[in-house]
């Protein structure tokens, strides 16, 4: 019994192996298995973050499970301590803030440069007008001249199929199309790339249609476009590609599983918008601060020079004038002065002057009016004088008036009734003696015949001999007869008659024995003429010797000449005053 | 809204853009075919129940299918065949171009338009056609663009087969 026991119970065993085996080993597995599985907080705590982690990488279950309990905590947290939560977030929330705020002022900032500069400028002004005439809107017409560049439109674009996942503009822009634009833009892309084969990774990236230039940026899944009217600086496409990295990153699964229905991408939105950007030029208005300045200045220059060029020309003209009036015999200017339109002189003027109009348009001037102030006086000045002399005297315009010293020369043709009134003219200021040794008498023409007759004639003489000669004689009887009958008539007319006897001499001899022999000569003509009954008074001894010598051609014939007595007629209007030298 | 990309092939001359050109919102001039080679219009239809916004990819007609221009069938969720009616060589072409596209895009819903239906005098397919795209299990219309019919159901036949009644796309 004692080995059967061992035995039964070994061969119990026996049994129970061969019937139970495979299913003992399955438990014992099984045991091994739930041992193993066994979740205590040890080994969760060892293997939760590592099952969080794998579990988020896998879907977002786990976000989307653990969401209502984390917010339900966060708000039990905050409703029993905000200080803790306020200082965890701080460190975020402030530099956010602090953006915010700075964005937001100097959005201020421009505004009020934009406007100040643009509303009191003449180009503010210009650019209302437009606005008012073109029915624009003002701060369209702004971004129009000054815009340096504006990313008016992002579009995000599925990569396959071209359709239109989100679309952003820039506000007051409206694009019904969008959607066919998308399309075109990506079947545009294609085009060129069938077309030309860039290989590996080539895109139409940049193109541009007039003003604007289209940035297209490819991932593998979306394309992003920026569509950028004006300078277009290289920050726009880095941006665009920054935006659609982020958004493969954020919207991976929705951009894989896209059917054609673009709801999950609507809250791409703000990621796009931030693409969205308006740079003025006004927002640069410290660079050309300058130029505007020279803007302004250059016509004010201008205008500056072009008045004090007339002020100037102005000037030197009243200058002038002023020296001018100075300057004219009979005036004395005391005081000048001129205001708008009118220039004033004062001072004295003489009844013979000009006028002071005639002589500022002699000196080139046109004065716009003239105000005279002037007390008569009398002018020494010796154009003054002579205008006096002339008036006074009754100088016929014919004849000239010269003044030297205080002798007035009167040359010219006059009239015998003009030498005969001389004789009662009243006394000339500044005038003691008339001479008019220049002056012929205009004579009756019987009387004018007999003094050429006279004045042709000439009594010759030998070398160094008074003695008449017989051809000398003869001249001399010819001579008188004219002399009486002259006599004769100018009594007839009641004027007097002076004939002077000229005698002269060759050069040769001392002078003093020439002056002689001139005196001998006239002597000796004289004493024929009066014997042969010319009156003796009318007669006038002239002995000039060498002094004015008769001009001939030839040296002998000038000596021949000037050995000689002719004669000078001297018909006046009653008597003769003073002669002249 | 749901969009869709529908392509529309066939050989030159078929009738493709006049077919299309009263029923859609068109933006590009078609100048765009010989140039770009393709010309994108709009149209909007319901299917089962929903608005849905087609997107037509009109590609330029060529007479050898080696010379359309796979890049514009990428990601079609649908394809219209047009097929002129008049001239069986673009019947038979219509089985090689779409041969052409199952090979680059896979299989797509997709309808045959038999263009210039109301040209009855020189209609030249016949019954047995109709069978041959019974095989191939096409489905197809007759259409006219000059008369307009045909065409409406051609699209609406086309977004239904594409928008599943569930919501559920395909």
């Amino acid at each position: 019994m004692l080995d059967e026991q061992p035995r039964s119970a070994s061969d119990f065993a026996t049994l129970r192996e061969l019937l139970l085996g495979p299913e003992r080993q399955q438990l014992d597995e099984l045991a091994d298995r739930v041992d193993a599985a066994a979740i205590t907080p040890e080994t969760l705590a060892d293997q939760l973050p590592e099952a969080i982690a794998l579990r988020a990488n896998r879907d977002q279950q786990l976000g989307r499970a653990l969401a209502p309990t984390v917010e339900t905590a966060l708000r039990e947290s905050i409703r029993k301590n905000p200080r803790d939560i306020a200082t965890a977030i701080f460190p975020v929330l402030g530099p956010a803030i602090r953006k915010a705020i700075a964005e937001t002022m100097a959005g201020l900032v421009r505004s009020i440069n934009s406007a100040v500069e643009h509303s009191l400028s003449v180009q503010g002004i210009k650019w209302r007008i437009e606005a008012w005439r073109t029915g624009e809107r003002y701060a369209d017409v702004v971004i129009k001249h000054a815009l340096v560049y504006r990313v008016e439109q992002v579009f995000l674009i599925h990569a396959e199929t071209g359709l239109l996942l989100a679309h952003v503009t820039a506000p007051g822009l409206d694009v019904p199309d969008a959607d066919l634009i998308s399309g075109m833009l990506t079947a545009i892309q294609d085009f060129v790339l069938d077309s030309f084969r860039p290989g590996e990774g080539g895109t139409l990236s940049t193109f541009t249609v007039g003003e604007h230039t289209v940035h297209v940026e490819a991932g593998p899944r979306a394309l992003i476009a920026g569509v950028v009217r004006g300078q277009c600086p290289e920050a726009v496409p880095q941006r665009l590609q920054r935006t659609l990295e982020q958004i493969h990153l954020e919207y991976a699964s929705a951009l894989a599983e896209f059917e054609g229905d673009p709801v999950p991408f609507g809250s791409t939105g703000p990621l796009l918008e931030e693409n969205l950007e308006t740079v003025l030029s006004t927002d640069r208005a410290a660079e050309r601060r300058p130029l505007l300045w020279l803007r302004w200045a250059l016509p004010l220059a201008a205008i500056v020079l072009v008045v004090l060029g007339l002020v100037a020309a102005s000037s030197r003209r009243w200058g002038r004038a002023v020296r001018s009036m100075e300057a004219e015999p009979g005036f004395v200017v005391i005081d000048a002065s001129r205001s708008w339109g009118r220039w004033h002189f004062r001072g004295l003027k003489d009844p013979n002057a000009r006028d002071p109009r005639t002589v500022l348009a002699a000196a080139g001037l046109t004065p716009p009016a003239i105000a005279g102030e002037w007390k008569p006086y009398l002018s020494l000045d010796s154009a003054m004088i002579v205008a006096r002399a002339r008036r006074m005297l009754g100088v016929p315009a014919s004849m000239t008036t010269t003044l030297a010293a205080d002798t007035l020369r009167v040359a010219g043709n006059a009239s015998l009734a003009w030498l005969g009134a001389l004789r009662a003219a009243p006394a000339v200021p500044g005038v003691s003696r008339v001479d008019l040794s220049a002056v012929r008498a205009n004579l009756p023409p019987g009387i004018d015949a007999l003094r050429r007759r006279i004045e042709r004639g000439r009594v010759l003489f030998a070398p160094g001999s008074f003695r008449v000669t017989e051809a000398g004689l003869t001249e001399i009887r010819g001579l008188a007869t004219a002399m009486r009958q002259l006599s004769d008539s100018a009594a007839a007319i009641g004027a007097s008659l002076r004939i002077d006897l000229v005698g002269r001499t060759d050069p040769t001899g001392t002078d003093a024995t020439n002056q002689s022999l001139a005196e001998l000569r006239v002597d000796a003509v004289m004493a024929r003429l009066a014997a042969a009954g010319v009156p003796h008074a009318v007669l006038e001894g002239r002995p000039l010797a060498t002094a004015q010598p008769l001009k001939a051609d030839d040296a002998v014939e000038q000596a021949s000449i000037n050995r000689s007595v002719s004669f000078e007629v001297v018909v006046t209007k009653g008597s003769l005053g003073p002669r002249g030298p | 809204m749901l969009q869709k990309k529908i392509c529309m092939v066939g050989m030159f001359g078929t009738g493709k853009t006049c077919l299309v050109q009263r029923y859609v919102h068109s933006l590009f001039s078609v100048k765009y075919l010989t140039t770009v080679g393709v010309k994108i219009d709009r149209r909007e239809v319901q299917a089962n129940g929903q608005p849905v916004m087609l997107m037509l990819w009109d590609l330029e007609g060529r007479d050898d299918t080696r010379d359309i221009n796979t890049s514009y069938l990428k990601g079609a969720h649908g394809v219209l065949y047009v097929v002129d009616g008049t001239r069986h060589d673009t019947f038979d072409k219509m089985f090689e171009i779409r041969d052409l596209v199952t090979r680059t895009i896979g299989e797509v819903p997709s309808v045959v338009a038999l263009n210039k239906s109301d040209l009855t005098d020189q209609w030249q397919l016949k019954p047995a056609d109709d069978r041959r795209l019974a095989d191939k299990r096409c489905s197809s219309l007759l259409t006219s663009a000059k008369s307009g019919a045909g065409v409406e159901a051609a699209f609406q036949q086309l977004a239904d087969a594409i928008v599943a009644p569930t919501g559920a796309q395909r």
